[in-house]
């Protein structure tokens, strides 16, 4: 139906049903549709630029993971460069600082969300019914040419490549891919990472010297990034995204904006950070020469965090840091003052629960 | 991916229970709790399976 031929009339007699709009005409509009977390890249509590990355680990924007071996030295950066008027604020920038031109064969790079299991569901994978998913994402590069994502199974070791193209270097596009629903292998209904959402930038030939996987199929690590190009072969690449969400379906609806408050919630079920100097734990002595603080994490956390402690003994003593325990929601951090009178300050307190 | 801890030992509460591990990386110390779901747990079995040794001070 035409959209100048639904009057008013038409929608009050009852007479438009769900069955006749077309198929992925009404996107999954449901609130939460966005299974990434931070995809617009607005909470970077860790910091907003890391230079001289070589490695794997979590640097700057909240979840989104960095892999990598072999391929060069990077900076990453919570940048404010945005396609315009899509409502961004802050995209995920990759700058290559070392060149790698000459690629070994286990090279690669890959920025990527992993995801719990609990969270996916109604996703009904491994079932019948199994539903596709969309990813749609904004994308710069000064490097034109083939890209790859992959969505990986971590629970029955499959996944599935799609390549997109970067047409004109220096300019943002909006990239679309889908990927079909998955009859083979459910996710585990648990905290544990079930899927991993990866955008691939660098692949030796152990990741790209078979046949892109563009079906379910059992992960087979020749197919991963067939056609990707090296983004490391010059310092002048540079690599931005941002708008990243995977949904329900088989078309892309508008990037979900939600409110900071809510992001951040979200972040924090896997990494916190206290600002500097906020959180002061003074602890009077209880008869020993021990000071306890019960923290109590910003949100529950997917799992019992690492904690990293930076503190002050407000006096002449040396404290020895340690922990009574560690659990989801709270901490009892203490330390042994070697006297009954000093006090302590936390000045930093992190805790880490990430996938 | 093997992690490059510099230590990790065991880490023992007022009571005198083994309840978490202090690793040191990058000159970083932090806690990590005995929970199996914690991926820096996981790290550290598997550094131990790789013939790693965690420091045990003792009670």
């Amino acid at each position: 139906m035409a959209i100048d031929k639904i009057t008013t009339a038409a929608i009050t007699d009852g007479t438009i049903t769900s069955s006749d709009l077309a198929s992925g005409a009404v996107p999954n509009q449901s609130a939460f549709k966005n299974i990434i977390i931070n995809g617009d890249m607005s909470i970077a509590q860790r910091g907003t630029s890391v230079s001289s990355i070589t490695g794997s680990g979590y640097n700057t924007v909240d979840r989104f993971r960095t892999n990598m071996g072999t391929a060069g030295t990077w900076t990453q950066s919570q940048s404010t460069d945005v396609p315009t008027g899509q409502g961004f604020a802050t995209s995920l920038k990759m700058d290559c600082t070392t060149a790698n031109g000459s690629l070994s064969a286990g090279s690669f790079l890959i920025i990527d969300q992993r995801v719990e299991g609990q969270n996916l569901q109604y996703l009904k994978k491994g079932t019948s019914s199994a539903e596709s998913t969309t990813m749609s994402f904004w994308v710069k590069s000064a490097k034109t040419g083939t890209y790859v994502a992959v969505l990986q199974d971590m629970d029955n070791s499959r996944s599935i490549s799609k390549s997109y193209t970067i047409s004109s270097a220096n300019t943002w596009e909006k990239k679309t891919v889908t990927f079909p629903g998955d009859t083979t292998g459910a996710f585990g209904n648990d905290n544990a990472a079930s899927l991993k959402v990866q955008f691939w930038l660098v692949a030796g030939t152990t990741y790209s010297s078979g046949t892109l996987q563009t079906s379910w199929g059992t992960t087979t690590n020749a197919n991963y990034a067939v056609g990707q190009v090296n983004l490391a072969d010059s310092t002048s690449n540079e690599w931005y995204v941002t708008g990243v969400q995977l949904e329900a379906g088989t078309s892309a609806s508008d990037f979900e904006f939600l409110p900071v408050d809510i992001n951040k919630k979200r972040c924090e079920r896997y990494f916190f950070k206290n600002a500097g100097n906020s959180h002061i734990g003074y602890a009077p002595s209880i008869g020993d020469n021990y000071r306890h603080e019960t923290y109590y994490y910003p949100q529950e956390m997917r799992a019992s965090p690492t904690i990293t402690v930076t503190w002050d003994d407000q006096g002449s003593g040396t404290g020895t840091p340690g922990m009574q325990y560690i659990a989801t929601q709270t901490a009892d951090i203490y330390t042994n003052m070697g006297n009954t009178t000093n006090i302590v300050a936390f000045s930093t307190v992190q805790g880490d629960a990430e996938l | 991916m093997i992690r490059n801890f510099t230590s990790v030992t065991k880490h023992y509460d007022k009571s005198n229970t083994f309840n978490a591990y202090i690793i040191v990386e990058n000159t970083v110390t932090s806690f990590v709790p005995l929970d199996e779901a914690n991926t820096d747990y996981q790290a550290i079995q598997q550094w131990i399976s790789e013939g790693n040794t965690v420091i045990d001070n003792g009670e």
